[in-house]
């Protein structure tokens, strides 16, 4: 059986993402880094703050297909999801305040 | 004294494995006291029992793989292997979740409104931080892909630099998950849109911190002189390890924060 010729994992995915980059070295990738995907973190990361803000707190209408308890939840008073915020979701039957 | 005439390793007796099948018993079976016998006692038995096993089985390869010379190249080539199946069987495990979500969105049922998304809810922007987590993610992995050239080159300091960006961005994901899971004005408990949506998020969230841990502990190695230029593979497993992480972070933005609004 033929060997896989995995040998050329072994250099990682040195040449994915990005485009060719022929013998890139550490120290292409290091400015990639810090000059490329950094900066579009951050620039990603002002957007998103800028657009935090207030959002409007929808209306509670008591469908039936949303806040299904089928069984109690097995902490807390079994009613409450697990990343519950009382500010943005409601329980079955409205809103907690 | 006699030496073994090939290049195989034939490894001791240990008794990981079976202390690893207990911990994954004492798991499924402490699940279903907490869910139907409100007592945590056997999951909590089993998650320490599991971490114990995973700490000392990993410790014993690395013990006989980079102090005891056991991993030769075949057994190296036999170690790439298992990673890539492993790594194909995550991508089966996903791939369930990604055709529950399919199945749901494209004939969403009168139930939900006829519509997706359903009524009475109001997905994520996924312009917001959805997009920020997706630039931390691929900016990892250009990170790691620096750290794994340093290794290659011997140069110490900047693998260690590589690595700790890349756990950093990997810990700012998860943050930037932890908070995005408490501001959602949908839970789980909301029609098979949050079912989809927290299953499949939960899982590879899940998947994230055990590749941060995975590149933590190539952190704590590289300190500790364990990698060599042509003898890694530790670190290459959690790379690719990290960028199938990526590639599924990919898929759920593109399916369901992007598709799925």
């Amino acid at each position: 059986m033929m060997a896989l010729p995995l040998r050329s994992l072994s250099r990682g995915f040195a040449s994915a993402a990005k485009g060719e980059h022929g013998g890139a070295g550490a120290r292409t990738w290091r400015l990639l880094t810090f000059m490329l995907a950094l900066p579009s973190v951050a620039v990603c990361t002002l957007n998103s703050w800028l657009h935090a803000g207030q959002h409007q707190r929808p209306e509670f209408v008591p469908y039936r297909h949303l806040r299904i308890r089928t069984k109690p939840y097995s902490w807390g008073d079994g009613n409450h999801t697990l990343f519950h915020n009382p500010h943005v979701n409601p329980l079955p039957t409205g809103y907690e305040h | 004294m006699t030496h073994q005439m090939h290049a195989y390793h034939m490894v001791n007796p240990s008794p990981w494995p079976l202390t690893g099948a207990l911990s994954a018993l004492l798991i499924t079976s402490g699940l279903m006291m907490w869910f139907h016998s409100n007592s945590i006692f056997l999951l909590v038995l089993g998650l320490i029992t599991n971490i114990l096993t995973m700490f000392q089985w990993w410790r014993d390869i690395i013990r006989e793989g980079t102090f005891q010379g056991h991993h030769t190249p075949i057994v190296q080539k036999g170690l790439r292997y298992g990673m890539i199946l492993f790594i194909i069987s995550e991508v089966l495990f996903f791939t369930g979740f990604f055709w529950a979500f399919y199945h749901s969105s494209l004939v969403p049922t009168t139930e939900l409104g006829g519509y997706w998304p359903p009524a009475g809810i109001k997905p994520l922007n996924p312009l917001e931080v959805p997009l920020l987590n997706t630039a931390v993610l691929l900016a990892s992995g250009v990170s790691v892909t620096w750290a794994h050239h340093s290794i290659l080159e011997k140069d110490r300091i900047n693998a260690i630099q590589a690595l700790i960006v890349t756990i950093s961005l990997g810990l700012y994901f998860t943050l930037l998950q932890i908070m995005e899971y408490y501001e959602s004005p949908f839970t789980i408990a909301d029609s098979v849109y949050g079912s989809t949506f927290f299953m499949a998020t939960g899982f590879h969230g899940f998947h994230v911190i055990i590749g941060s841990s995975f590149l933590f502990i190539c952190l704590m190695r590289q300190l500790k002189f364990h990698f060599t230029s042509n003898h890694h593979f530790g670190f290459e497993a959690a790379a690719w390890y990290w960028h199938f992480v990526d590639v599924v972070w990919l898929f759920l933005y593109v399916s369901i924060y992007w598709w799925g609004s």
